[in-house]
């Protein structure tokens, strides 16, 4: 077979329904950056690239950058050639990084005097990529390549190459992913994304954020696992300001001891499925047209729930324990999706008065620090969770103390859990819709103090959430079976 | 129900190696809790016991190495007693240890109690998950052989 045989750039071949390819903030600015210093020629780069499969979406996540060397690649304004040193190098790095490991060709079209460069892909970057990617993608089948064009103006065109079963195949990306403190998407030429079908319907909010705000929430996908109070009422703010697309876990069944907290577990809804009351509920506020709920009668920290979890652009963490948070804290950082996470924690003392009680809201994502940095996350608390009825056991029987057996059931009350979904939905508008200059770490209230503060732990030296980023699916994330 | 990880199966494999004594896991976790049992039949106790050897184990959560060890070890049989007094506290019972129920419900030691010592494990350098292993958590237990008993 003939090498233009074999190859199909313009098949119906999917690898998946939808694909995006991401980049973490700082590495794309350093590409762009660098790239575009070399106007008025074109420029280019190669970048080693995981995957981040899904269930609807397929992400080719950029890993790390490999700068031509000098005299490896020569550039005029209107073309480009790469030797074939270049090539090589890149192709044993990524073999040397391991199967999963693909290869993204990122070039520019600078402006000239014919105008500003275009973000798409010209007759030439066809020609020229039909050739390369069987080179790039053979005897490779677990991993994505991908290729990328930046326009001079901020425009950007992208696609991806796999090797299938007749030879290379090729697919659009829908848009580019760009994760830091903020998430940014670009969309592509090929962008599925809508406008709302009747604007006026977000009039007051669209003043605040404007039409490519609108647009925004409008499409983008919102994960929330756990539907229990944090959970619900973050359900109903985000289908009440327009959030077009969401998608909802947990395993639980509706009682009535739910209702005094949980938005949608209305009377008649009691011995449903929570994610079945809070789908009718979204359903009944919802404000973006076209929408969309999913939901699903498991925790998302199954496999299959971890998988589901990649066709999220952010999530909204409202499970009630810690070791979901490990591998929902693993997913923000590898695959580049924020996590904004909310936990509320009340006491009482004999006298019946609230003596201690916290709320707090924080942000997941590259450039921010974990939730193993922020002590949200030990393994202390891990194991005293794991004690479960017995906690704490081992400072009570060898002193000849009682075990006082524990649920872990602790007060919960709709005000506080709203509060801090409140908080969470602010830095949901931060990361998202950008409101502001500054995405805050950590947003947190407590009692008895009456404060609304800002954490300033910072990101610890040597932490897997860095050495993590941008890992894709090459990092080992383990399910969570909650008994 | 939740089965031992590969990495815990791993990890015990490793500590048998290591120490020299035939560690096993329970296959399944300690009702309500999240708790694997780890546990060797035949391993030597302090010379100032009563019994010279015995079953010596500890509970390890479902999600380690994320999740520590429990801080506490215990030893079977339950009625273990110093051969003399201890000097300091006049007893021959053992130090900061106690008779436990439900503790190994689930491993191959049934429901039998267990004597179990409150310990301070990992009080002075916190658990690592990249870097602490069984092995590390084992030599910490020992270490109760070989300190003073009312220490």
């Amino acid at each position: 077979m003939g090498l233009n045989e074999r190859v199909t750039p313009h098949s119906a071949s999917k690898l998946a329904e939808e694909i995006h390819i991401a980049a973490e903030r700082k590495m794309w600015d350093d590409i762009v950056r660098n790239l575009h210093a070399k106007a008025p020629n074109e420029a280019c780069a190669f970048v080693l690239t995981v995957p981040s499969r899904g269930v609807k979406r397929a992400t080719v996540i950029m890993r790390r950058v490999l700068w031509p060397t000098s005299g490896e690649v020569q550039a005029t304004p209107f073309s480009l050639e790469i030797s074939a040193d270049y090539i090589s190098r890149v192709m044993d790095e990524a073999v040397d990084a391991g199967p999963l490991v693909g290869v993204c060709l990122i070039h520019t079209h600078p402006a000239s005097d014919r105008g500003p460069g275009k973000g798409s892909f010209s007759p030439r970057d066809d020609w020229y990529e039909k050739r390369l990617f069987p080179t790039l993608t053979l005897g490779r089948k677990e991993a994505i390549a991908a290729s990328l064009v930046l326009g001079s103006e901020g425009d950007v065109d992208g696609r991806i190459w796999w090797e299938g079963t007749e030879g290379v195949e090729m697919q659009r990306a829908h848009a580019v992913r760009i994760v830091g403190s903020r998430l940014e998407i670009i969309e592509t030429p090929s962008s599925a994304w809508t406008d709302h079908t009747d604007p006026k319907v977000m009039d007051r909010s669209t003043r605040l954020w404007g039409k490519e705000g609108r647009r925004r929430l409008q499409n983008l996908r919102v994960g929330i696992p756990g539907a229990g109070g944090t959970g619900s009422l973050s359900l109903f703010a985000l289908a009440t300001m327009g959030v077009g697309k969401l998608e909802v876990w947990d395993k639980d069944i509706a009682t009535k001891e739910n209702r005094h907290r949980t938005a949608g577990v209305t009377a008649s809804r009691v011995g449903i499925p929570k994610v079945r009351a809070l789908e009718a509920l979204a359903h009944e506020v919802r404000t973006a047209a076209p929408f969309e709920i999913e939901v699903h009668e498991d925790w998302a920290t199954t496999e299959e729930g971890l998988r589901q979890l990649k066709d999220c652009d952010i999530l909204f963490c409202c499970v009630d324990r810690f070791a979901p948070r490990v591998a929902l804290n693993d997913l923000a950082y590898a695959h580049l999706i924020p996590t904004l996470d909310m936990a509320s924690w009340l006491h009482r003392n004999d006298r019946k008065e609230v003596d201690a009680l916290m709320t707090h809201a924080q942000v997941w994502s590259p450039g921010m620090p974990c939730a193993w940095c922020r002590g949200t996350l030990s393994s202390y608390k891990l194991m005293r969770e794991a004690q479960g009825r017995q906690q704490a056991i081992e400072k009570r029987i060898p002193y000849g103390l009682p075990l006082e057996e524990t649920e872990g059931a602790e007060p919960s009350v709709l005000p506080l859990n709203m509060l801090g979904v409140s908080l969470a939905l602010m830095e949901f508008m931060q990361v998202a819709l950008g409101i502001t200059t500054r995405t805050p770490r950590d947003l947190k209230f407590t009692l008895p103090e009456w404060e609304l503060d800002e954490n300033d732990l910072v990101t610890n030296i040597g932490c897997d959430c860095e050495s993590n980023i941008a890992a894709g699916d090459t990092l080992a994330i383990r399910p969570i079976l909650l008994v | 129900m939740p089965q031992p990880s590969d990495l815990l199966l791993q990890a015990v494999r490793e500590l048998s190696a290591k120490s020299g004594h035939d560690f096993q896991s329970s296959m399944e976790v300690v009702p309500n809790t999240s708790l694997f049992v780890v546990h060797a039949k035949e391993h030597e106790f302090r010379a100032e016991y009563t019994v010279s050897s015995g079953v010596l184990g500890f509970r390890v959560p479902s999600n380690y190495p994320d999740a520590s060890p429990e801080d506490s070890f215990f030893i079977v049989p339950v009625d273990v007693k110093l051969r003399q007094p201890d000097a300091v506290r006049q007893s021959v019972d053992l130090n900061r240890a106690g008779r436990a129920e439900g503790l190994v419900v689930g491993s191959a030691l049934g429901n039998a109690p267990v004597l179990l010592f409150s310990w301070h494990l990992w009080d002075r350098s916190p658990w690592d998950r990249r870097k602490h292993t069984l092995f590390d958590h084992y030599t910490h237990c020992i270490r109760r052989f070989e300190l003073p008993e009312h220490d």
